[in-house]
């Protein structure tokens, strides 16, 4: 395995023969992407649309949010290698709304969002939300 | 050593017509990839989504974790070809990830490739992560 390489395509056409390692999974990445940096990438998307969800029940429809994702490979006892976390930070331009109902609605957001579920069940899923510019425009 | 890998995505308006892209990774690899809700749950329309992001998540997991598993059996892989299915069913979740694996695996019989397979399907860190996906199936079989 550590000297192997492989190709991964989208069945949907929205990305093709985009290139993954063993090396770039657990050294520098070299431009390769990896299991995890995939599953950030549905991790974020997943929570991004949740928190637009939530937000727009609450009777503010977000103009922008920002969210990022990183998801934790660490090894474990033994040498294997598990994911044991998984970090959300989402800043969001949203009229109508404060800090505290922000940061309630985005650990909403997390519960509802499938993926933080199922992540939650082996690794920590963090929360984290900020206003942009604040409530009284910036 | 923890590896950090970083993904960022940029949403604007509400859950059912608003839209998302994935602006960037760690790798650089994956940049400008627009999700919709409508594509997530409907026809795809050429957009991904974060059902088929984790496919591509757990078929490469698996990959790799079969790969290595193969090699220390003294059966390095000459090839694996992997598919992930995610079934999203909205309002209730991931339901299924079916796992289809065919392997050009020098040496190697049947039954001794199935039981790579299972063990990688077992231990792969993505298949760690999401166990509590109430169903994850796994078809193996050799090239020829």
């Amino acid at each position: 395995m550590a000297r192997g390489n492989g190709t991964i395509s989208a069945a949907t056409g929205a990305f093709e023969d985009l290139p993954y390692s063993l090396a770039a999974r657990i050294e520098r990445p070299d431009g390769k992407t990896s299991p995890e940096e995939l599953l950030a990438a549905a991790h974020a998307a997943c929570f991004a649309m949740s928190l637009a969800g939530e937000l727009s029940k609450a009777g503010s429809v977000p103009e922008h949010l920002d969210v990022r994702a990183t998801v934790t490979l660490d090894e474990v006892e033994g040498g294997s290698h598990r994911i044991v976390a998984s970090e959300l930070l989402a800043r969001a331009r949203v009229e109508k709304m404060d800090q505290e109902s922000l940061e309630r609605l985005a650990e909403v957001a997390s519960e509802g969002c499938t993926l933080s579920a199922l992540i939650e069940a082996s690794a920590r899923v963090t929360v984290n939300a900020t206003l942009e510019g604040g409530t009284d425009g910036d | 050593m923890a590896t950090d890998r970083k993904a960022e995505v940029t949403w604007r308006g509400d859950l059912m017509s608003g839209t998302g892209r994935i602006d960037s990774v760690t790798s650089g690899a994956v940049g400008g990839l627009d999700v919709s809700w409508p594509a997530r749950s409907e026809e795809p329309g050429g957009m991904t989504s974060p059902e088929e992001l984790i496919a591509a998540a757990h078929a490469t997991c698996f990959s790799m974790a079969l790969s290595n598993v193969l090699a220390q059996d003294g059966h390095a892989p000459e090839q694996l070809k992997t598919s992930a299915t995610v079934t999203f069913q909205p309002g209730e979740g991931i339901t299924k990830i079916a796992l289809d694996v065919e392997g050009r695996v020098p040496g190697m019989d049947k039954e001794a490739f199935e039981r790579a397979a299972e063990d990688a399907k077992e231990n792969c860190p993505v298949s760690k992560a999401l166990a509590s996906v109430p169903e994850i199936s796994l078809t193996a079989r050799l090239e020829g």
